[in-house]
């Protein structure tokens, strides 16, 4: 149980470099998420405090010791690698027993090994596959085996990489709910690497979120879905992803080209983005058209140009004078060319500053109540 | 009405029987030479010169190529090059490999400076002809007292296995993924002994690959012990080309012989690790 501590943390690997000076300060028995999308630097990380990484700069402490010029095996760290990293001519029982019978992590009588194996077998539900080979386990029994032999082990710190990523879709969502409930994992402070938000939002204490080395973000799951810091945060967390419409403000209200209107927080004007979850709209089917500004709602009007069903909710594509919008809704009765009325709390409309498209921008606000009575149509 | 093809049946057309057939022209083109050389050890001496398929057969070469009777015509007895092979090839891949499985596993898993210009400079030692260095080996060999021994043929031969074996194992070495030693080193072993604990158990295949190779082309090398042995430790490659010319007469029944033990050991040796061989060679090929 420590902390763990990143300043100015950076990784080369020849001559890119894979992360640019990361500061991170993690509380003892925190479940810390990294997120971030492949090649971001996520793995990186993991491994430049289990001090795997030879081309290091910066410093990794763990309980406020500094890990610079530390052994892996040194640093009080079990990690758990993406590709499970399990000994193939070994069976289960002997890869869990591995890090006990090295020597250098403490000493234990073989009693004491067969009763430690037994125990964190018995919680990953695979204590009848201890005499099985890596090769003849299946991938989320090779998961548990690899997380098995992080548990069995006393560590400081847990690094996990993408446990749960080469899982199906189902166990994936099982194993998840274990993650949460194993003891554990609950009180040792944990570095988590994952691609999936949902993950990320389901177990993390924090969230940070990498992009290219860097750390965009990092705060609890609320603040991260509520205030993104930017378009790249918004549009991480969420499937399908924020509708961003390209607006431009003056006299405080922002206009889309299709004609949404929202008000902006005082002092911003020019070009602008608009972002809205598509879970976050709303669908009546009202027939005028055009874009109207309630007291707390925004509502737009548009056509459905196409309907997905996917079982329980439905993802349309609306076209709203020009403005194309993805909305996800319960609704099984929303056919293509209808046309519907969106609405949206205000408070769940973001303003972000205005880029190049395929650019990146910043979160500048809420959308704000238009401040001029009534807009004339 | 079209019928189904069970499967390991073939379809045949012209082109196929074709292509068959050139291919069977070209098996027992290629495979002559070795029957007439089997046919050749089997006739008597009053045949040996003549070129007919039928002659009276006889084991009697095999026998006077191992006896005294080989060791006076040739001056070179003909088991002791036997042994004296065996001790060199096997010398020879047993030293390549105890130092190319290490340098192997350090080529394949770190890069550092000219780390590839030492890699080439190995590879180099085998396409570069024995003859552009026999004489300055033959000087230096004169000079330092190893010539016609052990030693000495086990140390050039290191020109022959050890490219092989670190070329060979480098691969391999790169195929297996660096998280599995990473593990290790987090689960408290040594770099040593996780290399010793985790790498070298999977590519065992690939040892017993590139250590096979290696030795049959020990065993076939000749411009080297042609040179630097004389008549204590001649090996067998040089020991068979002496029926052709010992004694101002040529034995060619008797040198097929000779050529035909000479070529057994490889051949047992293949044998007995083909378990492994099957599974080295097919290593890396597949991804897990």
């Amino acid at each position: 149980m420590a902390t763990l501590t990143l300043s100015g943390l950076t990784a080369r690997y020849d001559r890119t470099t894979a992360l640019h000076g990361l500061d991170l300060e993690i509380a003892d028995g925190e479940f810390f998420v990294l997120l971030g999308p492949s090649g971001a630097g996520k793995t990186t990380t993991l491994k430049c405090v289990a001090g795997l990484i030879d081309d290091v700069g910066g410093e990794v402490g763990i309980g406020g010791r500094s890990m610079t010029g530390v052994e892996p095996y040194e640093r009080g760290v079990a990690m758990a690698f993406e590709s499970y990293a399990l000994y193939p001519q070994k069976t289960v029982e002997e890869n869990l027993a591995s890090p006990l019978r090295s020597g250098r992590l403490g000493s234990w009588t073989p009693a004491q090994q067969a009763e430690r194996i037994k125990q964190v077998t018995t919680t990953l539900g695979i204590d009848h596959l201890l005499k099985r080979f890596p090769r003849e386990l299946s991938n989320g029994q090779r998961q548990r085996t690899a997380l098995g032999r992080v548990l069995v082990r006393p560590a400081d710190v847990y690094l996990l990489d993408e446990p749960l990523s080469h899982l199906d879709a189902k166990l994936r969502a099982a194993m998840r709910a274990e993650l949460t409930q194993l003891g554990e994992m609950s009180d040792t402070t944990t570095l988590y690497v994952t691609h999936d938000y949902q993950e990320a939002l389901a177990l993390g204490n924090r969230i940070g979120v990498l992009r290219d080395g860097k750390l965009v973000q990092v705060g609890t799951p609320e603040e991260l879905w509520t205030e993104p810091a930017d378009t790249f945060v918004a549009r991480s967390l969420g499937q399908p992803e924020m509708n961003l419409l390209d607006a431009t403000a003056v006299d405080g209200v922002a206009k889309t080209a299709g004609g949404v209107e929202v008000g902006v927080p005082a002092g911003v004007s020019g070009p602008v983005r608009i972002g809205i979850r598509p879970r976050d709209l709303t669908i009546g089917t009202v027939g005028a058209g055009g874009s109207a500004d309630g007291a707390d709602r925004l509502t737009i009007a548009g056509r459905v140009v196409l309907a997905e069903r996917l079982g329980r909710a439905v993802e349309l594509s609306v076209d709203a004078h020009g403005d194309r919008i993805i909305v996800v809704t319960t609704d099984q009765k929303v056919h293509e060319d209808d046309t519907v009325e969106l609405s949206v709390e205000r408070s769940a409309v973001h303003i972000f500053a205005a880029a190049e498209p395929g650019q990146d921008s910043e979160r500048i606000g809420a959308a704000e109540p238009i401040r001029v009575a009534e807009v004339e149509r | 009405m079209a019928r189904e093809l069970r499967p390991g049946q073939r379809k045949y057309s012209p082109g196929s029987i074709a292509a068959d057939a050139v291919l069977v022209g070209w098996f027992i083109f290629s495979l002559f030479p070795l029957v007439w050389m089997v046919l050749l050890s089997l006739k008597s001496r009053s045949e040996q010169i003549s070129t007919y398929f039928a002659f009276t057969p006889t084991l009697e070469n095999f026998g006077t190529v191992l006896s005294d009777e080989g060791t006076r015509l040739t001056s070179v007895n003909f088991t002791e090059a036997l042994l004296t092979s065996v001790i060199n090839c096997v010398g020879a891949v047993i030293v390549s490999l105890v130092i190319g499985i290490p340098a192997a596993y350090a080529a394949g898993r770190w890069k550092y400076r000219g780390s590839n210009d030492v890699m080439f400079t190995i590879l180099s030692f085998r396409f570069a002809p024995e003859l552009m260095v026999i004489v300055p080996l033959f000087i230096i060999y004169n000079q330092l007292g190893i010539f016609d021994t052990n030693v000495g043929m086990i140390w050039v031969l290191q020109l022959v296995t050890m490219p092989l074996i670190v070329w060979i194992l480098r691969s391999y070495f790169q195929d297996m993924p660096a998280e599995l030693e990473q593990a290790a080193l987090l689960d408290g072993y040594s770099r040593k002994r996780a290399f010793l604990m985790v790498a070298l158990p999977l590519v065992r295949p690939g040892i017993a690959a590139s250590a096979l190779l290696a030795f049959i082309f020990a065993w076939n090398n000749y411009v080297f012990p042609l040179i630097l042995t004389g008549s204590r430790h001649t090996p067998v490659t040089v020991a068979v080309t002496r029926f052709l010319g010992g004694g101002g007469q040529a034995y060619y029944n008797l040198t097929a012989a000779a050529a035909l033990i000479a070529a057994l050991p490889p051949l047992l040796v293949a044998l007995s690790i083909q378990r492994y061989l099957v599974r080295g060679l097919s290593f890396g090929a597949v991804k897990s």
